[in-house]
């Protein structure tokens, strides 16, 4: 489903990704790791036509992107659903128009049933009573769910896209979401997930792709991964290691 | 070896020189591209109609007790000072018609528009550069939204709108002062006074002191939703990018008041 071919993208002179290449099926659960400033949310906007690399290409079902413009990309956009960090509410909006958003626009359903929709929404992560609070008022977690739901509210996605799903949250909030993206691909839909995380990676996913320098420099399993030497990996396993008392 | 020197830093000069100049062209560029696809957005599919009225309530309602309470003590002590300088040289009882078309034609427009941008300008670039950094434009082009009928399109609207109508009531506040102060405080005739104020509500100056707020509006609309959108750098790049917005707004502010000034007096046929 997706294709980075010798993907390149510099913001001004910082040159974040190097001739990148992979691809991605849909039904692939997928984690993109990789230190701070390393690109990985770069590659999430690539796929989704936010940013246009500087060479290479980015393919989508064998189309690509590119060189599309905005009112072209929309029919790609819609095939994927984003979670960006913190969630990305509009926090102009309640919760429930939040969720309510992409049904305004682009469906012609009354306000019933927009209101049902996004009541059994919202209910299927147990936020049925936070329909009119405000983005401010709502947990990071909190608002990390409603922002997944507003991203299945009005398409049918194939695949989810997370950027940094947990970063920030306690414990109780990080389960919480990772549970929903287990259910979420559940249903047959892949993910892209990029996180620094690396433990709390390997949870939901069953590839793993390491950026580092700007370079991809690993792209294999969990087992794999634990005997990359990069310290990222090797603390995060010495971390795990030490937990178990191993 | 000094020669070398010296040349290695002309040819780094030129070359950061090309690339500012390079950087300044895009941005131009980029800030006509915005500024017309935002205008263009009135008049094509789809509308905002509700964005635009939040709009239109947050630049106008909004702005009108502190755009009042600055043309009333303007209105003041222009009237003040002018009946000083006036009574000095035997002219006092002009006092209401210099005023009159100073505050219409001029003072009126440019201070409603520099309060105007100053608050709502401020505000856009913040709202939207904040919107830039939490990855809610991304999330509006994601869902298929372009932001610029989104977002700019109903600022433009709301600044170009309400700011010849804050400039109306805010000249006629900034009148009422002066009257207070020259015929309560400084004893002229009230009348006389007044007659000479309606004088200057001729065509010529209306029409002068209502067509700049609808450029100056367009142009802090642009200039703060194009800072706005520009925002890159967490807290400390909103905060030059509001800065910056705001700054420009005001330049612009002022030299497109004298540009109009000086087109307008031509076109109504005064050529010194």
């Amino acid at each position: 489903m997706i294709v980075f071919d010798e993907v390149t993208f510099s913001y001004g002179s910082r040159t974040v990704l190097k001739n990148i290449s992979f691809s991605i099926e849909a039904s692939e659960k997928v984690a993109i790791l990789g230190g701070s400033g390393e690109g990985k949310t770069t590659v999430l906007k690539l796929v989704l036509g936010l940013l246009r690399p500087d060479s290479g290409k980015v393919l989508i079902e064998g189309e690509d992107i590119t060189e599309k413009g905005e009112d072209e990309l929309r029919e790609f956009r819609i095939k994927f659903s984003i979670v960006f960090q913190e969630g990305a509410l509009f926090d102009s909006l309640s919760v429930k128009e939040n969720v309510a958003f992409g049904l305004r626009e682009y469906t012609r359903m009354s306000e019933q049933e927009i209101d049902e929709k996004v009541r059994a929404l919202l209910q299927r992560v147990g936020m049925e009573d936070s329909l009119d609070l405000m983005p401010e008022e709502l947990s990071g977690g909190m608002q990390r769910r409603v922002a997944v739901m507003r991203s299945l509210a009005a398409f049918e996605p194939e695949m989810f896209l997370y950027d940094e799903p947990t970063g920030g949250l306690d414990p109780v909030n990080a389960d919480i979401v990772y549970n929903l993206i287990a259910e979420l691909s559940g249903e047959g839909r892949g993910f892209v997930m990029v996180t620094h995380e690396v433990l709390s990676a390997t949870r939901a996913s069953e590839r793993f792709l390491f950026l580092q320098e700007g370079r991809l420099i690993f792209d294999g399993n969990k087992e794999k991964l634990f005997d990359l030497d990069v310290p990222e990996v090797q603390l995060s396993v010495g971390q795990w290691k030490e937990c178990l008392g191993l | 070896m000094l020669h070398y020197s010296r040349f290695v830093n002309v040819h780094e000069l030129i070359m950061t020189t090309t690339v500012r100049a390079k950087e300044l062209i895009s941005d131009l560029q980029d800030f006509y591209s915005l500024s017309f696809r935002g205008l263009l957005g009135a008049v094509r599919r789809p509308f905002y109609l509700r964005d635009t009225i939040e709009q239109m309530d947050y630049a106008g309602p909004g702005s009108l007790a502190i755009i009042l309470l600055v043309s009333l003590f303007i209105g003041m002590a222009l009237s003040l000072q002018l009946s000083a300088e006036l009574s000095r040289v035997g002219l006092k009882m002009y006092t209401g018609k210099v005023v009159g078309t100073s505050i219409i034609r001029e003072i009126g427009p440019v201070l409603t528009a520099l309060v105007f941008a100053g608050r709502v300008g401020s505000g856009i670039a913040s709202e939207l550069g904040s919107m830039i950094l939490g990855h809610q434009v991304d999330t509006l082009r994601t869902f298929g939204v372009d932001p610029v009928r989104k977002l700019v399109t109903p600022r433009i609207l709301g600044a170009v709108v309400m700011l010849p109508a804050l400039t109306v009531l805010g000249d006629a506040v900034s009148l009422l002062g002066a009257y207070f102060m020259a015929v309560v405080v400084g004893r002229q005739s009230g009348a006389f006074y007044w007659s000479s104020t309606l004088e200057t509500l001729n065509f010529e100056n209306v029409f002068a002191g209502t067509i700049k707020p609808f450029i100056f509006g367009y142009i802090i609309a642009c200039i703060c939703c194009y800072m706005g959108l520009s925002t890159k750098g967490g807290a400390i790049g909103l905060r030059k990018t509001t800065t910056k917005a705001v700054v420009l707004s005001f330049i612009m502010i002022i030299v497109c008041d004298f540009a109009l000034t000086r087109i307008l007096l031509i076109v109504f046929g005064y050529n010194p």
